[in-house]
């Protein structure tokens, strides 16, 4: 079976004798939040436990340095002062043979200090990590043709800023210095990979399958050509199976009569640059005297850029004893998730003559190198009982373009494959993903994922369904929607309640909706030459990846002063507000110290394969027997994982801490005096404990501080410390620990570490031997089956969008009057980050349904030409800004858990607006952006 | 020698700079950047399209102006009074930051940002706009027209705008002065 590199799975780089450190960089920054007016700790929590602004708000605001790309060598602690500056050279054609570049244009002075071809890493032994996922060379070699438009040919560094400035401005734009020779054989790679998810359920939603991908498999196949081989249908293994279970399907299809609808159509959805208002950057300096490699990278995925370039340096002739990866606060809406920006960074470094060497890419760079959203071609079917307006059966043919180097292309056409259901029940599906390589710029990780895309074509779809079935839009969905405990196309079952009729039902009551036919005709009365129109859509998106693994800390001293770590990092969202009032709402306390970013653990030796889709059942079983074994050590900042998965990190780490020292002590507290003090004339519980205005109290026990709480834990010499490390794989891992007079214990982590108080007996003190934790080999654990893995997503957070806009007949714009948002995200851990994501998820959605748009290939962004003067973005004037609303259901009840809600935010906007305009004009899109070029021409 | 220098004084938060040689092409931003260190007027786009780069530029009247820096070169600024978001807060003798300024406070308390890059150039707009106001009250029914006047030109990836845009509407009502009675 080919390996496949799933979405966030990464092959393991470890490196024997090198030493990796990663640290949140801007201590400074946080510090002064912290410790500047307006006072911090009192002034910066209102009442209930919600922040007044985020953590990181005043030095946002204030313009200090927080991100990346703010820091120069100088600003860096131990670097030397004087820095050097970078730019590369790329190539804007793959037809014809790479034969060096020409510098003539530069006077003798502007020549770079070093220039670096392919020839040169060669010789040195710097070679491509993780071949394939980062194509095969990073800069062209003389003499074959470039793997992708925009690949680098040439790196130029330079010892000072001035000269590097006007040598990068002579240069750019010019089509004379990179060389060409002949027409060459294509270097692009082979296509990426295809995959395939069929279902018939049993009967019944509530049946056992009778073929799906959790229950047998996901069918993977090659290519001849750009056409999947799929394999021969059959009663033989679970593939061939398969493939007679979507014959079936076919054949359904194909006979249908007149009591049944078959809708076929086609939909494409465009590439776009995510236009992160930050681009790509890194600051490398390599020290040979010490072999250190120092950097600071903009960069969501930081555990990898130091496994990866300890990696790659090690097996290079630049000798290396450690990498010490800085970063800072940074945004990227996922294409800053394994990029290969930051090992041309490293690159940089490395031949900086021993001087810090920074790398950053000016917005022509970003467009032409940066990782681009995948275009998608999309065929669907439907089938539909005419008489139930429900589905039969519903199938998917999609490709997506990755570009020239592999990254997640083939992870984000699966998600895009198992997302395109969006949010309806089928009792029989076949959704296939064919992942085509090609010499377009390298697509990859971005908000949406795949699924921003397939959703899309389908809600677009299900309106002209409902329209050709003479149903109301909302009516047939609801007729449709996936209920709970119901099975998604892969045949498991989503987390919870699913709370899709709810948001119907709102929908359909709200003004935009109900009183759409008589705005219409008022509007259209009142402004002759514009036309009216309100549209729907309606999406559920996953959140995580399969395979979401985090560490979180807490520990306090005997005055009760707190201490939060965790890997998280910011990349806007607000997570670390977030990750640091959850432990608030949780002890009745806020962390004094937080420390995010954190990704060295001695305290937590954990073993890591970091295999976790790949590795069979029995592997696995044979490997969680070693209670220092875990299936990955941590994930990215990406996939909306922060509040939900690395806040069950943070979630479990307070609970774990409420359960061996609070609860103890404060039990402790409460029974000291004569005949068990005022505990003993109640019975108080466990789970009478609760949080009440900062103090911990249960049953009308005296409230107690947390200082109260600590010096009387450090005083027994309680457990005072906890570090948890989780795991999810569609579902949480748990484990089982013998803690000594706190007995066994199981939770929803598979590792811990504890520090005993001050009064701690030297027997407990003797086993802090990690880093002066107790490493407390877990008795039993359970990880989920390896055969969740082809769940492929149990998590979802819906949401649905009403739009409400206007068509000019003549100029063919449209423009937003309102838009009305219904999402469901659990409990909302701080209410106005959810209210940003939302806005600004609607903002990135009205984009792409109507004005961003990329060429793939040579008029595209590999040409060096693009920036924001002609690929155009959402303004304030194109979003609604003084009109959208937007509600949040309310939980369940107060034990729901937060939903990752980064993602889905942008979706439902899409269908609904091009809805919208079928509405207005009637006429139908099928490919994306809805320009008003596009408009006119349906309208002529 | 290829580069061509010019000596170049300004005074940038309050502070008399120079006389410095600078390139005589190098633009404002990256004299900010590499000269002053001052990092907070943000390279965006490099062609004065998403004014995450601008800066306050205090004229002869006391009149605020908004300038894009990445497409004025630094010696268009020789003696004028440059103001960048690293210099709106109000700061203490030993530098620490005694009060934000009342768009900074506006913008921290309706969680405007998110990634916060483009923050300093919203700053600096509405400062601007706020000034302007201040010469020149408009009708209260103008308020939303006249901010979006103001700030559509700046480009933000993160936050759809609205909270920015609420942070200032909600300052301009409550400031004395800005709206007619």
């Amino acid at each position: 079976m080919k390996t496949i590199l799933s979405r966030r799975t990464f092959l393991k780089a470890s490196v024997a004798g090198v030493a990796i450190k990663i640290s949140m960089l801007p201590i400074a920054a946080r510090a002064e939040l912290i410790e500047t007016p307006p006072p911090p700790a009192a002034d910066w929590l209102v009442a209930g436990g919600k922040p007044k602004y985020r953590l990181d708000a005043i030095a946002k605001v204030t313009g200090g340095k927080t991100f990346a790309r703010d820091y120069r060598a100088r600003d860096l602690e131990g670097w030397p002062k004087e820095q050097s500056h970078a730019f590369m050279l790329h190539a804007t054609r793959t037809d014809r043979v790479f034969d060096g570049v020409d510098l003539a244009l530069l006077e003798p002075d502007l020549k770079p200090d070093r220039l670096v071809l392919h020839e040169d890493l060669v010789a040195d032994g710097v070679t491509i990590p993780v071949p394939g996922f980062y194509g095969d060379v990073f800069l062209v070699p003389k003499g074959q043709t470039a793997r992708l438009l925009g690949q680098p040919v040439a790196m130029l560094i330079y010892h000072d800023f001035a000269r590097f400035d006007l040598a990068k401005r002579t240069l750019r734009f010019s089509d004379n210095v990179v060389r060409y020779g002949g027409a060459g054989p294509s270097t692009t790679p082979a296509n990426y990979g295809a995959a395939r998810y069929v279902r018939i359920d049993g009967g019944t939603p509530d049946a056992p399958d009778r073929f799906s991908a959790l229950k047998d498999t996901v069918i993977w196949t090659g290519f001849k050509g750009d056409d999947p081989q799929w394999p021969a249908a059959g009663d033989g293994d679970a593939s061939a199976r398969g493939m007679t279970a979507a014959a079936e399907i076919q054949n359904e299809i194909a006979a249908a009569g007149d009591d049944m609808l078959v809708l076929k159509r086609s939909y494409f959805s465009q590439s776009i640059d995510a236009s992160a208002m930050e681009a790509d950057n890194g600051n490398v300096w390599y020290d040979a005297k010490t072999g250190v490699l120092h950097a600071m990278v903009a960069t969501q995925s930081p555990y990898e850029v130091a496994e990866v370039a300890a990696v790659m340096v090690s097996k290079s002739k630049f000798p290396l004893k450690s990498v010490d990866l800085k970063v800072g606060y940074t945004v990227g809406y996922g294409t800053k998730d394994h990029a290969i920006f930051p090992f041309y960074c490293v690159l940089a470094g490395l031949y900086g003559d021993g001087r810090p060497v920074r790398l950053a890419n000016d917005r022509y760079e970003q467009f032409q190198t940066a990782l681009k959203r995948h275009a998608f071609w999309m065929d669907n079917v439907m089938l539909i009982d005419r008489k139930t307006g429900q589905f039969r059966a519903m199938t998917g043919t999609y490709r997506n373009n990755g570009g020239g180097r592999e990254n997640f292309s083939t992870s984000v056409g699966t998600v895009g494959a198992t997302a395109a259901q969006s949010i309806y029940y089928l009792p029989k599906s076949d959704f296939s993903a064919a992942i085509l390589a090609s010499r377009a710029v390298d697509a990859g990780s971005m908000r949406g994922y795949g699924t921003l895309q397939t959703m899309s074509a389908t809600e677009m779809m299900v309106d002209e369904a409902a329209e050709l079935l003479g149903l109301d839009p909302i009516e047939f969905r609801r007729r449709n929607a996936l209920k709970s405990g119901m099975k998604n196309t892969q045949g498991a079952i989503p987390s919870g309640a699913m709370r899709h009729e709810e948001i119907l039902n709102k929908a359909a009551q709200h003004p935009i909706w109900s009183q759409r036919n008589a705005r219409k005709a008022e509007f259209e009365a009142a402004n002759p030459g514009k036309r009216y129109g309100v549209g729907y859509g309606h999406v559920h998106k996953d959140y995580g990846t399969g395979a979401e693994s985090a560490l979180a800390s807490l520990e306090f001293d005997a005055k009760g002063h707190l201490k939060f770590s965790h890997v998280a990092h910011e990349i806007g969202t607000g997570a670390t507000t977030s990750q640091t009032v959850m432990v608030g709402a949780i002890l009745g306390k806020l962390p004094d110290e937080t420390e995010f970013g954190k990704v060295r653990w001695p305290n937590m030796p954990l073993e890591a394969t970091d295999q976790p889709y790949t590795m069979s059942q029995e592997d696995e079983d044979r490997h969680k027997l070693n209670p220092r074994w875990t299936p990955t050590f941590t994930s990215p900042m990406s996939a909306s994982n922060s509040v939900y998965y690395l806040g069950h990190a943070t979630r479990e780490a307070a609970n774990v801490l409420i359960e061996l020292a609070v609860w103890p002590a404060a039990r402790s507290i409460w029974s000291r005096g004569i005949g068990g003090g005022q505990m003993a004339p109640e019975v108080v519980r466990r789970e009478d404990l609760r949080v009440a205005d900062g103090t911990i109290t249960a049953a009308a026990m005296q409230p107690l501080s947390f200082a109260e709480i600590a010096a009387e834990a450090h005083r027994l010499g309680l457990v005072t410390g906890v570090t948890v490390h989780t795991f999810n794989r569609w579902q949480w891992a748990e484990a089982e620990f013998d803690l000594d007079e706190a007995g066994h214990q199981r939770f929803a982590i598979d590792a811990l570490a504890v520090k005993y108080g001050d009064a701690a007996t030297p027997e407990r003190k003797a086993l802090m031997t990690a880093d002066g934790w107790r490493f407390v080999d877990r008795a039993s654990v359970s990880y989920p089956p390896t055969q969740r893995n082809n769940a492929g997503v149990t998590y979802y957070a819906p949401m649905a969008t009403l739009v409400e806009l206007v068509v000019d007949l003549g100029s063919g714009d449209v423009k937003l009057l309102s838009h009305h948002s219904i999402i469901e995200c659990g409990t909302q851990v701080v209410p106005e980050l959810v209210s940003g994501q939302i806005q600004g998820g609607l903002a990135m959605g009205i984009g792409h349904a109507l004005k961003e748009y990329l060429p793939l290939y040579e008029d595209g962004p590999g040409d060096g030409t693009w920036n924001w003067n002609r690929y155009e973005l959402p303004t304030a004037k194109d979003v609604a800004v003084w009109s959208q609303t937007a509600e949040v259901l309310p939980p369940l009840s107060d034990s729901d858990p937060p939903k990752g809600m980064a993602e889905v935010v942008m979706i439902a906007v899409v269908p609904a607006i091009v809805n919208a305009i079928t509405h207005a004009i009637g006429k139908r899109f099928y490919e994306l952006p809805v320009t008003s070029d596009k408009i006119r021409e349906a309208l002529a | 020698m290829t580069i061509v220098t010019r000596k170049l004084s300004l005074t940038l938060n309050d502070k008399a700079i120079g006389p410095i040689d600078v390139p005589e092409t190098m633009m404002m931003q990256d004299f900010l950047h590499e000269y002053e260190n001052l990092t907070g007027s943000r390279m965006g786009c490099g062609q004065g399209i998403c004014h995450a780069c601008t800066v306050v530029v205090e004229k002869d009247d006391g009149s605020l102006e908004e300038m894009r820096t990445c497409i004025v070169g630094a010696h268009w600024f020789e003696g004028r009074k440059v103001r960048t978001v690293e210099g709106q807060a109000k700061l203490g003798t030993d530098g620490e930051i005694v009060a934000l300024s009342p768009v900074q406070q506006a913008f921290i308390e309706h969680f405007a940002f998110q990634c916060g890059y483009c923050t300093p150039g919203f700053v600096t707009g509405a400062t601007v706009l706020l000034d302007k106001l201040k010469r020149e009250p408009i009708e209260r029914d103008a308020v939303e027209q006249t901010i979006t006047d103001a700030l559509d030109r700046h480009i933000c990836r993160c936050t759809g705008y609205v909270r920015y845009f609420e942070a200032v509407r909600d300052l301009v009502l409550k400031t004395p002065g800005l709206v007619k009675a």
